[in-house]
């Protein structure tokens, strides 16, 4: 017993360190950073780097890792991004940081190309072997006790800082009030700048005194990153004893729970993320009680952004233009390629269905929900079941996973939506990753490795074994969901949801029921992903647990919000791209290429330099360039260092896109537009008085 | 709803107030140590204007929170057409027919001019709650009355001019009208009104305020206004509540406000404070 409570405080101390940064970076600037396990990843692999492949000694690669690279790449960070977050909307703060956590491992991978497979041989800040002694009877490591004194002294040190010195009084001030604090000569940059290090360097320290313990895989830091959120909601995202406390707490439960729990099979591997998720839980409702507060939050937040006026929406005929065309390309692909691309384009159409879920909640909710991919692995595995174990029609089946979806979605988002979005942004991780370890990871759903088998169906004569007839139904499919979401968002509905975006405050004081309409939206996004999970897994021909892990989870989120979280366009190119790309990686480059001779060209319509002789001979030119560099593109060998390319894009897309959830293409048609009408004239709104 | 217009008629025998439409008792508020609110008792009846005046930080701003649902107090109770809504959500009360506006500004930033008035009247229809209605595509529908009522609006604020502009690129003052159109639009009995001026220029200011007079006599809602320029406050209303300190520490028609001693302490009081226009 002894025993295992010590390596729960081991693990609760390492928690601890992690969470106390994650708390001080949330409070020095509002930014709840999900990149935080990221950044403990890139720490341990740049750790492991140092030390087994450049032969540095353990402490200089200790001190290199944590108190050089981990306070620059905090201050880098904080310089780039963090920085400009404080006073975005929230559901901005959230995607640029799960962008970065999308990001910051795919560029690790990149990096250190030896840390695609998982390390099984690295070290800590303690030579290994480490000695062993006796305390008070129990065996001690010299590991476990380097690491429970490391986290004491964190805590510590970061307490007496804030509370008895003139530095801490300086960043309490910053904290509760920048404005005043900046009045009173205090630089209050340069303190939320230090916050930043000094947390990214408990991420580090944190993620280089895991990797002994756990090995150096991915996913363990999402495990690092769930706990440290749950002791940081334990401290309600700013106190640092009781985050410290419930760090600990989190960390004994696990150590006590693997000595009372059988060895084998699902209940040992799913204790340890349903830990933190309890706790999480039982937190979030002991606080039910203090929801009142959102409200005084809400009072001081931040302006809003002004941004370029709106194109205008074509009316009549023309509206019915671009949908059209797209249509028409839509239901032409099988004419176009080949079986096989036939087949991938499918996945991408299925999974286009499935990521209209990100379109409603995040993009007209305004909600960070990170368990969508949870919901959609819901809708899939009941499909498959019900299929294949009950005899269900597949349609039948489908439609049945997607009505179990609902549920569980509303129970999450009702707990935790009374309290704000951060914590539904919390609780939905927490989530996503119980129901994966817990039930996902159950064998007549893993069937070791290769999920539930589920059929195509034979309807009304038509045999969806055969790809053009499975591809045109998946496009059908597509088209009436997407329709659907269009048309909501053209109605009352999408007044509604654009003002609750907007002002919560004020939308419930013209008597829009806040809850009951996010409550809506989930239930329908959590449909519209067991129908897209379903759809995807017929296409791949059985559901995986792989196919909707929390990690793919939130690779899809970055990809939504880059194309466009609050369109169906946007939905679609992200769930075709996202499906194509990894079959042939130069298409890539192809695509950049493509998009910035569009990109071009657009600009030279758009300010009318076509018309002139030298606009149209650009034009010319750009096309032919572009044309001849896609072909020559298309025939590069591309090997497989660059496949993480693509996720480091869309991370960055994420990161970068996501104040303009209508995404990049949007996003460059505006810039571009904006140049045009700088170029004709001055800009109209900078003589008006603009709206704080 | 029987009649709307005398909602007492079916209020409780022992109502604290018999003609009411909107009050508190005894209401305090605390903000840590501070306390914001201190037993403040308001009674707005209908088709009234009551100004509600005080230096910065009287808590004038706390209380439109707490009848408006946003704040709950430590105490007292606040009714709203006859019914106890002191532990009533902000929506509830929006339903009950009592709609705000912010000191700073609560727009919705993604909407246009008009589209902040439809959202307000088609909430008021109950519309928000028409999913599936919505989903089959008839929510682009106007309500019955809604293109007149809204656009009769817009022309009584002067705001017909940026009607489908953005609300974003307009000017602070404008903003503000744009607020009391989206209050007004959800056809309230009760609006509260927080320094609906500030931004607007004296002749604006002006026709607000005929425009205020016009909306109490011809649409019959009443309606709290909190103003720093109490000069306006005094010339509209027909019933002046000061607060200092979170406390009620004058109350009455405005020739007998503007003689009050207190008042007047508490103004000079408060005179070598610099007031923060617009709070932006």
């Amino acid at each position: 017993m002894e025993a295992y409570v010590l390596a729960g405080l081991v693990f609760g101390s390492i928690y601890a360190i992690s969470a106390l940064g994650l708390v001080l970076t949330y409070t020095s600037s509002r930014v709840l950073n999900f990149a935080h396990g990221a950044i403990a990843y890139s720490a341990a692999i740049f750790y492991y780097w140092l030390n087994h492949q450049e032969g540095w000694s353990i402490p200089a690669a200790g001190v290199m890792t944590v108190l050089v690279m981990c306070p620059l790449l905090g201050l880098f960070l904080w310089a780039v991004l963090f920085r400009r977050l404080t006073h975005a909307p929230p559901e901005v703060r959230f995607v640029s940081t799960v962008g970065l956590w999308v990001a910051l491992p795919a560029a690790t991978k990149l990096l250190f190309p030896f840390s695609k497979s998982e390390i099984f041989d690295a070290q800590g800040l303690i030579k290994s072997p480490p000695d062993i002694f006796d305390v008070l009877g129990i065996n001690v490591n010299e590991n476990q006790a380097a690491v429970l004194i490391a986290a004491v002294a964190v805590v510590v040190i970061l307490t007496v800082v804030l509370r008895a010195t003139p530095l801490g009084l300086a960043t309490r001030g910053a904290v509760d009030s920048p404005r005043t604090a900046r009045l009173s000569g205090i630089n209050t940059s340069g303190i939320t700048a230090g916050s930043w290090m000094v947390g990214t360097a408990l991420a580090g320290f944190a993620g280089v005194l895991l990797t002994p313990i756990l090995g150096l895989a991915e996913v363990q830091f999402t495990f690092l990153l769930v706990a440290s959120l749950a002791a940081a909601v334990v401290g309600r995202l700013t106190s640092l004893p009781l985050t410290f406390a419930g760090a600990m707490l989190i960390g004994l439960l696990q150590g006590i729970s693997v000595d009372i729990l059988p060895d084998q099979g699902v209940l040992s591997t799913g204790v340890r993320p349903s830990i933190p998720f309890i706790v999480m839980l039982v937190s979030l409702l002991a606080y039910q009680g203090l929801r009142r507060e959102r409200f005084e939050i809400d009072l001081r937040a931040g302006p809003a952004e002004s941004e370029v006026p709106a194109i205008e929406r074509p009316r009549g005929w023309r509206a019915a233009v671009g949908p059209g065309l797209l249509v028409i390309a839509l239901f032409s692909v099988p004419l176009l390629v080949d079986d096989f691309w036939i087949g991938v384009v499918s996945q991408g159409v299925a999974l286009a269905v499935l990521f209209l879920t990100f379109t409603l909640v995040t993009g007209e909710g305004g909600m960070l929900s990170l368990c969508q991919a949870t919901l959609a692995g819901v809708g899939a595995f009941s499909a498959a079941q019900l299929a294949l174990d009950h005899g269900w029609p597949v349609g039948i089946a489908v439609l049945a996973g997607a009505l179990i979806a609902i549920p569980i979605g509303l129970l999450i988002a009702a707990l935790s939506l009374r309290l704000g979005d951060v914590y539904l942004a919390l609780a939905t991780l927490a989530f996503a990753l119980l129901v994966e370890n817990l039930v996902f990871a159950r064998e007549d759903y893993t069937n070791f490795g290769s999920g539930v088998e589920i059929a195509r169906p034979v309807f009304l004569g038509i045999d969806f074994n055969d790809r053009t007839n499975w591809y045109l139904a998946l496009a059908v499919i597509f088209c009436v969901a997407a329709l659907a979401v269009v048309t909501l968002r053209r109605g009352t509905s999408g007044l509604v949801f654009a003002s609750m975006r907007s002002s919560e405050t004020a939308a419930a004081t013209t008597g829009i029921g806040i809850v009951r309409t996010k409550l809506l939206l989930f239930a329908a996004s959590a449909f519209v992903a067991g129908i897209g999970g379903a759809l995807f897994a017929i296409t791949i021909g059985r559901a995986t647990v792989t196919s909707f892990n929390v990690l793919v989870g939130i690779v899809w989120l970055a990809i939504v919000v880059t194309w466009g979280v609050r369109s169906a366009l946007g939905a679609l190119l992200a769930g075709i791209i996202i499906a194509v790309i990894p079959q042939q990686l130069n298409l890539l480059l192809v695509m950049i290429v493509l998009f910035t001779a569009l990109g071009f060209l657009a600009r030279l319509v758009l300010t009318r330099e076509i018309r002139k002789w030298w606009g149209a001979l650009l034009s010319v030119v750009i096309v032919v360039v572009a044309v001849l560099g896609m072909k020559a593109l298309a025939d590069v060998e591309v090997d497989d260092s660059w496949a993480e390319v693509p996720t480091l894009l869309f991370g960055l897309g994420a990161v970068g896109l996501a104040r303009q959830p209508r995404g990049v293409i949007f996003d460059a048609v505006n810039r571009i537009r904006l140049r045009a009408m700088k170029r004709e004239a001055p800009v109209p709104s900078s003589t008006a008085e603009v709206v704080p | 709803m029987t009649d709307a217009r005398t909602p007492i008629a079916g209020a409780p025998p022992d109502a604290p107030v018999a003609d009411e439409l909107l009050g508190t008792t005894d209401v305090t508020v605390r903000f840590g140590g501070v306390v914001a609110l201190d037993t403040v008792s308001l009674s707005v009846p209908p088709r009234s204007v009551v100004g509600l005046v005080g230096p910065n930080g009287a808590g004038k701003t706390t209380m439109f929170g707490v009848l408006s649902g946003l704040l709950q107090p430590r105490s007292g109770r606040v009714r709203l057409a006859g019914i106890d809504v002191t532990r009533s959500s902000p929506q509830k009360r929006a339903r009950l027919g009592l709609a705000r506006t912010f000191q700073r500004l609560e727009l919705f930033g993604e909407l246009t001019v008009r589209e902040h008035l439809v959202v307000a009247h088609r909430v008021r229809q109950g519309r928000d709650r028409q999913f599936w209605r919505d989903l089959v595509g008839l929510g682009r529908q106007p309500s019955p009355g809604e293109d007149d009522a809204v656009d009769a609006l817009l022309e009584l604020l002067g705001l017909g001019a940026v009607a489908n502009r953005p609300v974003v690129m307009l000017p602070l003052g404008t903003g503000r009208l744009v607020e009391v159109g989206r209050a007004l639009a959800s056809e309230p009995r009760v609006v509260l009104l927080d320094e609906p001026t500030s931004g607007l220029g004296s002749h604006e200011t002006e026709q607000l305020a005929a425009t205020l007079r016009a909306v109490r006599d011809e649409r019959d809602v009443s309606i709290v206004l909190v103003e720093h320029d109490v000069e306006l406050v005094l010339s509209l209303a027909d019933s002046v509540t000061v607060l200092d300190f979170g406390r009620v520490i004058a109350s009455g028609p405005p020739q007998h406000i503007r003689s009050d001693p207190a008042v007047q302490a508490a103004y000079l009081g408060g005179a070598t404070e610099t007031q923060e226009p617009g709070d932006a």
